[in-house]
């Protein structure tokens, strides 16, 4: 009776999701993080529902089946413009963005009143090395530091300290691809000692994210600048809500992605910078370090070249952008923070030249030719190699530091097609 | 009598106490092994987490029983520094000055600097 009562409680609350991000995945998230009755958790294990959204590649079906295994049951699954992995045929799949938060509350009412069983495990349950009842502590070896309790050996000073001398024990794992504080698709060993990065190596890069079409178009035929400049100014939003949730302060990374969404030449920024300075965005610690020398930012481009004082942006050789006014805002240092602040600058100017175009009579670029995405120029690749700076940039920073290092740059970018499944993916308002 | 309610009151409220902890009531099923694994999105551990690890507050600590022990003194010492007069105060110029020893080694840490 009381359970039964509790079910009906616990099936009306918010639903608990973890978003597992496959290629375009991110599309998803947007309309849901601003969607009342559904909570984003960082945890599978805080998880009602798994939301698979956008392609996952062959190779991590693996790292899939880990994270799928590890939500508590009951659990369930939807997967959004994405095929169910073997073994799921009874998962719940759907394809448009409209229906998506409506899916995933009525999987959680399913669930938590019984109607719907749990989703099967996909791992056999045994454990990662049989379990050795040896030494002083049945952990399968001699001395408190032998033996491989629960199938994996302790954590071994193998490395010399590289922070102040003081030497901890090294703990090597390898995090991703589905990390939700790291771009999807990016997976890496790492080793650490304390909190201090001995050690980053990328075994996978982060999935292409996909750009607004406008870009596509305006590598084709000329387009009206105040809506290029909408784009540009509504990428660099999102980006901004996905470290301001890093940093703890979701609530301003909301005001940020509502921002994006009533996008207008009209809008203004002036709000949200007064409230990120008055959180104290600006001056978190964690914003210090992660300078990239003068070649990194070159090769990387974009506002994090820009944040290194380096002059270099396609919209100077449009003749209608100089019309406009147009000149590169430029920061200096090349930090993580000069990145923030390059970043804000960048949205004032999207959203001025925005505003000027339309003044102008709703002026165009002047033809197709160079075009400056918002992650910098246009490439017809993605840069493969855009996340090989980390392995020599993290080792050495503190875990905080890296983190927003890592969310400060555009390691995902470099793809103006939409990928795989995501052909016609519009976008719900 | 009085005693006899409060034995009985005692026994029913031991008595409800155990048959919550009842163990056949209380038994959940283990978590399988790919949940007792930690959540590395994906990724898989080489080693346990079970391991030496930087407290970063540790200078944190040190100032406090700097502190602390000059506080601990000072009461008792201001009980009697109008009896004993110039000697109480040499003998706490003495102890401050070996603590004051203990403020620079934290200040040379950095225990100042807020982060």
């Amino acid at each position: 009776m009381a359970v039964s009562w509790l079910g009906r409680l616990a099936a009306r609350a918010p639903v608990p999701v973890y978003p597992l991000l496959g290629i375009g995945g991110e599309r998803a998230l947007y309309p849901l993080a601003l969607a009342g009755r559904v909570t984003r958790v960082d945890s599978p294990r805080h998880a009602s529902v798994l939301l698979v959204a956008g392609h996952v590649p062959v190779h991590h079906h693996e790292a899939l089946k880990r994270v799928h295994d590890q939500l508590p049951r009951p659990f369930a699954t939807l997967w959004f413009r994405s095929q169910p992995l073997p073994g799921l045929e009874n998962a719940r799949r759907v394809d448009d963005p409209a229906t998506l938060t409506d899916e995933l509350v009525a999987l959680h009412r399913e669930l938590q009143t019984g109607q719907r069983g749990s989703s099967p495990r996909l791992l056999p349950d045994e454990p990662p090395n049989p379990w050795e009842g040896l030494g002083d502590d049945g952990h399968g070896g001699e001395g408190m530091m032998g033996g491989t309790p629960y199938g994996r050996p302790m954590a071994m000073n193998m490395q010399d300290d590289i922070r102040d001398g003081l030497t901890l024990d090294s703990l090597t794992f390898r995090l991703g691809p589905f990390y939700p504080l790291l771009p999807p698709g990016l997976a890496a060993e790492i080793t650490l000692q304390g909190d201090v990065i001995q050690s980053w190596t990328n075994q996978s890069p982060a999935y292409p994210r996909a750009l607004d079409a406008v870009f596509q178009t305006a590598r084709e035929r000329p387009v009206a600048i105040a809506e290029l400049e909408l784009a540009r100014a509504r990428h660099h939003l999102r980006h901004l809500y996905r470290a301001l949730r890093l940093a703890g302060l979701e609530g301003l990374g909301l005001k940020a992605l509502r921002l994006a969404r009533e996008l207008t030449p009209a809008s203004h920024l002036d709000g949200l910078r007064r409230q990120l300075t008055r959180a104290g965005f600006f001056r978190l610690a964690a914003l210090d370090g992660g300078a990239l020398d003068a070649e990194t930012a070159r090769r990387l481009g974009g506002p994090a070249a820009r944040a290194a004082g380096i002059d270099t942006d396609r919209r100077s050789d449009d003749a209608h952008y100089r019309r406009l006014g147009f000149r590169p805002a430029l920061g200096r240092g090349g930090d993580t923070r000069a990145r923030w602040h390059q970043k804000l600058a960048e949205i004032e100017q999207s959203l001025a030249l925005a505003g000027r175009a339309v003044d102008e009579g709703d002026l165009t670029t002047v033809g197709p030719g160079g075009l400056e995405t918002p992650c910098g120029p246009w490439r017809e690749r993605p840069a493969q190699d855009a996340g090989g700076c980390l392995e020599a940039l993290l080792p050495g920073m503190e875990w905080d530091s890296a983190l927003a290092t890592i969310a400060s740059l555009d390691l995902a970018e470099g793809s103006a097609s939409p990928p795989p499944g995501e052909a016609h993916a519009e976008e719900p308002q | 009598m009085e005693l006899l309610t409060l034995l009985a009151v005692l026994l029913i409220a031991l008595g409800a106490g155990l048959a919550l902890q009842w163990p056949a009531l209380r038994r959940q099923p283990l978590p399988g092994y790919s949940q007792r694994a930690p959540f590395l999105g994906g990724g898989t551990p080489d080693s346990h987490a079970w391991n030496r690890y930087h407290i970063r507050y540790y200078p944190m600590t040190l100032l406090l029983i700097a502190f602390e022990m000059e506080m601990m003194f000072m009461y008792p010492w201001a009980v009697v520094f109008v009896e004993k007069g110039l000697m109480a105060v040499m003998e706490m110029g003495m102890f401050l000055a070996i603590l004051s020893v203990g403020i620079v080694y934290a200040w040379r840490e950095g225990v100042f600097k807020w982060q």
